[in-house]
């Protein structure tokens, strides 16, 4: 069960790193990375979709826990972890009988960069618009979502690339 | 029925996603008011166990700030017990002779020390987390200062921990007031840098002066009077308005904020009790 066990390591690593170092990050007072939803993103294609939901409540609780926000992270993640799929299938076509994990290398870099702004994009927006509970900072909030939704997406892509097939 | 089971099977998937999601809203919702809960915040032991330990990695990098606030400190303090010295001697012969009694002041405020553990400055909903909790005699709605100012006000305590509000938090409002004037006015946080916050609610034929000092007022319980806020760092009024929007430069720096103190107001029951009292 090589894969399974990777995902554990994979999830305490990732968690690990949010909540020590990344929850850190105030660049300019806007810019707040969420890599964790790395985890949910590189789950392998054919993860049973109960599975797939309660592995990603249980990661956005932890990350809560660690940010006094409950609830929110929960929210966001499991939102994305039900999206998954259909983004999935938006851009690939995923053949009878295989079971990928998202990579440049199983999904081609312009679908797996595609992928990975879809979900970002849907997570963060959840996220900032839920942690502030209101429309009255409307552009405030669009905006901390843009920059942190690139320096998610960027600092995703930079991890994907240090994997070597 | 059959179809039932197979309707529930064919979307359990849905099902569970909506299930799921309705409890993480229901925990945002309930979050929401003041009263959080604390199962799920900072407090809780695994997790600021776990700050702990990673703050005192981070704290040792600030070490050298906190020595030179201190030494600062240090001295301010030095040389205000010369001044009080040189001041009590000046008054010793008129004592000796008029009274005989002296009443000792109340002891009003007592500081109750505490290290932050973390800190958050770039949601719209920022918290503190202290190292100190009910052990240490923290209550809910206790204030919170640093050697610079105000930080804020303590929210939920359990045995070791506790979760502070800081200015940072749109959710709560200091009353605060000029110290040249004495004009008062509620500080509020906007949510957009750590750095500043808008004052409301000052006329327009207050005079103001870039730099001038704001402080609390001393009308809540919370706070004592004449604990330093912000300065001004901007202000403007339109034509059409009755108040000026002010905008304040925090005397606290949230980003390298390391040990505060949390003030227990010995009165504070008593005088809740003589409010209460009053309305009836």
């Amino acid at each position: 069960m090589p894969v399974v066990l990777q995902n554990i390591f994979r999830f305490i690593i990732l968690v690990l790193l949010q909540v020590l170092a990344l929850n850190n990050v105030q660049f300019l007072g806007f810019i707040n990375p969420f890599i964790y939803i790395l985890f949910i993103i590189s789950l392998p294609v054919r993860t049973p979709r109960w599975a797939t939901l309660l592995m990603a409540f249980v990661l956005g609780l932890t990350i809560d826990a660690f940010s006094n926000t409950p609830g929110t992270h929960a929210f966001a993640t499991v939102l994305i972890a039900f999206l998954r799929n259909g983004i999935i299938n938006l851009f690939i076509t995923i053949d009878e009988g295989n079971n990928p994990t998202p990579s440049f290398y199983t999904f081609s870099v312009g679908n797996y960069v595609k992928y990975l702004v879809f979900m970002v994009l849907i997570h963060h927006t959840a996220l900032f618009f839920l942690e502030a509970f209101s429309f009255a900072n409307f552009w405030l909030i669009l905006f901390k979502i843009t920059l942190s939704s690139a320096v998610t997406i960027l600092l995703i892509l930079g991890i994907q690339s240090l994997y070597k097939k | 029925m059959r179809n039932l089971f197979n309707f529930l099977i064919r979307y359990s998937v849905l099902f569970l996603f909506l299930f799921l999601e309705i409890i993480s809203f229901t925990l945002i919702v309930k979050n929401q008011g003041y009263q959080k809960s604390v199962f799920l915040s900072s407090s809780n032991s695994v997790v600021s166990e776990m700050y702990e330990w990673s703050n005192g990695v981070v704290e040792f990098f600030k070490l050298r700030a906190a020595n030179d606030n201190l030494s600062e400190e240090n001295t301010a303090l030095k040389n205000q017990v010369i001044q009080l010295q040189n001041q009590l001697e000046t008054l010793k012969p008129r004592v000796k002779d008029s009274i005989r009694f002296q009443i000792p002041p109340e002891m009003e405020y007592r500081f109750i020390a505490a290290k932050v553990i973390n800190c958050s400055t770039n949601k719209l909903q920022n918290s503190i987390t202290l190292n100190k909790g009910s052990r240490d005699g923290v209550q809910p709605d206790m204030g919170v200062v640093s050697d610079e100012g105000v930080v804020g006000i303590v929210k939920v305590v359990n045995e070791k921990n506790s979760v502070v509000i800081p200015i940072l938090n749109p959710r709560i409002e200091i009353n605060c007031k000029f110290k040249r004037t004495n004009y008062t006015g509620p500080l509020k946080w906007e949510g957009e840098d750590y750095r500043y916050a808008n004052l409301n609610d000052i006329a327009r034929h207050v005079e103001l002066a870039l730099g001038d000092t704001i402080i609390t007022s001393g009308f809540t319980s919370t706070f004592p009077e004449g604990i330093p806020v912000g300065y001004i760092e901007d202000f403007k009024i339109k034509e059409s308005d009755a108040y000026y929007k002010i905008k304040v430069k925090l005397a606290v720096n949230f980003r390298t904020l390391s040990h505060v103190k949390v003030i227990n107001y010995l009165n504070y029951k008593e005088q809740k009790d003589l409010e209460k009292k009053a309305e009836e």
